[in-house]
């Protein structure tokens, strides 16, 4: 039994030795944890474990645990490290709303204190948007955005009085009334409508009436909701749906209907026009938005990369952070990702092709002077019941033939409750 | 003796824990989330379900894509597998051809009818290769929601009256020959036969196979959802969007209960009008 005794302690002895070892060999290399609501698709995911972090891990002898997780979890995990004082997170990397909402609760670093990122200018708009509450709250990360897509032939059928030229750059003339006249012009050369919409489903059609169409009548998203500036916007839509591709209720994505050749024109998310582009990428251009009476509305989702008070190892943290933003890194998101570039060093770094062109018709969005900047309003878990009521008003004033009025009456109540209970100004 | 009298409830313990863990737990929990507000009883998530303005629509789909497609698989699955039961050449790949489409997800199968009927799909192309139309016919979109309604019921009995057939075949195939043998010694013609003696027999097996597919109809949602997006709003796709667009896991559950509750009572009426007739006992 002694002797037993004595065998066992020997080897926990010799275990324990052996398992050191192989702690302080291993705790050299410094983890930085990296939480992020963003590309958290699984090839996604993939990529940035497998190409983005193995090149700034080697450079800096760091690790990066790449944690991809939601954002209410984010919220929740923080919120209980910042309580507690026990911060374990070194980067979050989240939209522009959740920084908004991360910093206003005071859990953000100030990044004033960072030294300078060098070699690279942020775009004046993103690093306006990355200062509130009072600090620098986040480094812009990654952009996107929704454009619209023609097909090099509907050209042909210009309305007159717009040219190509006037689509191509968004000029003053590339209004919503041209959009129709042209969409008309199509239908009857052609004999099917030519424009589309993913409003299926899954289809971002919701993004389109409060950040596109509402902002360019009304000013606003959502607090002239219900106004007569809507109303004149509501019976535009209903002028404008015959000449819409009745298939569009079904459609989640543009990228399949542009290929078949099943309409000309199209509205989507970049990342899910990417497709069609990459594949004919002589048939396509991407263009701004229309422009409505109030401006171009149009929405960027702007990500941010930020660091949580209290961060075990800032340094490394703003090291990835300086990394993240260098224009070659950037570069190397969009092709992947088809986020965009926040730095502006970066479109010289483009590959002439189908990038190029994605990003020459965002940039030209980015840069019409009557641009109305929009932000997707950071309503948690709101977000889905908002983003419902413009749907719900599209089907029943657009698809049923209700009155607008009656429609906006009852609605816009419901939308002004979701901002009242959440204590939010309506956007 | 003790001992020999607990087998038999350990024997079940597996079937009752696996029915308390994965169905009597939702289950409880469901009408919690439906039923209670901060802890508290409450009809408030029952109001906020049904003012909803998609319920009622989601409700009348849901029974109506039931009472369209079940009767008409029952039909189809009865004359396939009689059909079937006969011995000739090629019966057995005629089986496995009838069987395939039981492979393929509701999703899959929404998919390939949607490639088939699109405007510049298959079918609208042979249609205009041939001549027969000049300009593509549309399935897809409002506008066609009755369309969308005719497709997702040929959709659904390509894919689903399969296991109705399997069903009914092995139905057919347990009938004893002997009374189909003796009915014809007395005379009695093929349809006396079927009549009388076929389908009271079939009777177990049509009842199976009408709640499995009633079941299933309940829950139709990847289909619809392929074909119509939400033209067609139905009641397991309302559900999801709930939970998943609007986070209201309360509404979701009241859905979800509904889905259950109306599949439980049509199960019983089944069970109950349906009931198995076995000829030894109606022969008086």
């Amino acid at each position: 039994m002694r002797q037993l005794f004595g065998v066992l302690l020997a080897a926990l002895v010799v275990a324990s030795v052996i398992a050191s070892g192989c702690i302080s060999g291993g705790g050299e290399k410094t983890t930085v944890t990296f939480l992020s609501t963003q590309l958290n698709p699984p090839e996604e995911r993939a990529f940035v474990k497998d190409e983005l972090l193995k090149p700034f891990s080697e450079e800096y002898n760091l690790e990066v645990n790449f944690v991809p997780i939601p954002y209410t979890d984010l919220i929740t995990r923080l919120e209980g490290e910042e309580q507690t004082g026990k911060v374990t997170i070194d980067v979050i990397g989240d939209l522009h709303g959740g920084m908004d909402y991360m910093a206003a609760k005071g859990w953000l670093m100030d990044l004033n204190d960072m030294p300078q990122l060098k070699d690279r200018t942020f775009i004046t708009t993103f690093d306006r948007y990355s200062h509130m509450h009072g600090i620098k709250a986040y480094v812009p990360w990654m952009s996107a955005t929704y454009v619209m897509v023609v097909n090099k032939d509907a050209f042909k059928y210009l309305p007159e009085g717009l040219t190509e030229e006037d689509v191509m750059t968004g000029s003053g003339k590339w209004t919503y009334d041209a959009l129709l006249q042209w969409a008309k012009n199509l239908k009857e050369a052609t004999g099917q409508p030519q424009l589309g919409f993913p409003a299926g489903p899954k289809g971002l059609w919701h993004r389109f009436l409060h950040g596109y169409i509402y902002p360019s009548y009304t000013g606003y998203q959502a607090k002239k909701f219900n106004s007569p500036e809507a109303i004149e916007m509501w019976n535009y839509m209903k002028e404008l749906w015959p000449y819409v591709n009745p298939s569009s209720t079904v459609w989640d994505s543009m990228s399949d209907p542009l290929l078949k050749g099943e309409v000309m024109i199209a509205w989507d998310h970049t990342a899910r026009i990417k497709n069609a582009i990459e594949t004919k990428p002589d048939q396509f251009v991407v263009v701004p938005v229309p422009r409505g009476p109030k401006g171009r509305g149009f929405i960027v989702v702007l990500a941010g990369l930020a660091i949580p008070k209290g961060a075990p190892h800032k340094d490394e943290a703003w090291k990835l952070i300086d990394y993240l933003t260098r224009p070659e890194t950037q570069v190397k998101v969009l092709e992947k990702t088809g986020f965009f570039p926040t730095v502006e060093e970066a479109s010289g770094k483009l590959p002439e092709g189908p990038l190029k062109i994605l990003a020459e018709g965002v940039r030209a969005q980015a840069s019409t002077q009557d641009a109305l900047v929009v932000m997707i309003p950071n309503l948690g878990e709101k977000g889905g019941e908002f983003t419902s009521l413009y749907r719900e008003a599209f089907e029943r004033i657009v698809l049923k033939g209700e009155d607008p009025q009656k429609v906006l009456d009852e609605l816009g109540e419901q939308m002004d409750a979701i901002f009242q209970e959440l204590g939010v100004e309506e956007p | 003796m003790e001992r020999r009298s607990l087998i038999p409830y350990l024997l079940l313990l597996p079937a009752i824990i696996y029915l308390l863990g994965f169905i009597g737990y939702p289950l409880i929990q469901a009408f919690y989330l439906a039923f209670t507000k901060d802890g508290a009883l409450s009809l408030d998530t029952v109001r906020r379900a049904l003012s909803d303005y998609y319920f009622w629509d989601a409700l009348r789909n849901t029974l109506l894509f039931a009472a369209v497609i079940v009767p008409i698989q029952l039909g189809l699955a009865v004359v396939l597998a009689l059909f079937m039961n006969r011995t000739f050449k090629g019966r057995d790949l005629g089986i496995y051809a009838l069987i395939i489409p039981l492979t393929i997800s509701d999703v899959a199968a929404g998919l390939i009818w949607f490639s088939l009927l699109s405007p510049y799909g298959f079918v609208n192309k042979l249609l205009m290769n041939l001549g027969i139309t000049n300009t593509p016919i549309y399935f897809f979109g409002y506008q066609f929601r009755t369309r969308e309604f005719f497709v997702i019921v040929l959709a659904e009995i390509w894919r689903a009256t399969s296991i109705v057939f399997v069903i009914i075949l092995a139905g057919l195939q347990m009938i004893s020959r002997e009374y189909l043998e003796a009915a014809e010694v007395f005379g009695a013609g093929y349809w006396t036969r079927l009549r009388h003696i076929v389908l009271p027999m079939l009777k177990p097996s049509i009842q199976s196979a009408l709640i499995i597919r009633t079941l299933f109809a309940m829950q139709i949602f990847g289909i619809v959802l392929i074909l119509a997006g939400r033209d067609i709003p139905v009641l397991a796709a309302e559900g999801y969007r709930q939970m998943v667009d609007l986070k209201d896991p309360g509404v979701a559950s009241i859905y979800a209960l509904i889905i259950a509750g109306i599949s439980l009572i049509l199960a019983a009426l089944y069970v109950k009008f349906l009931r198995a007739e076995y000829l030894e006992v109606s022969r008086q």
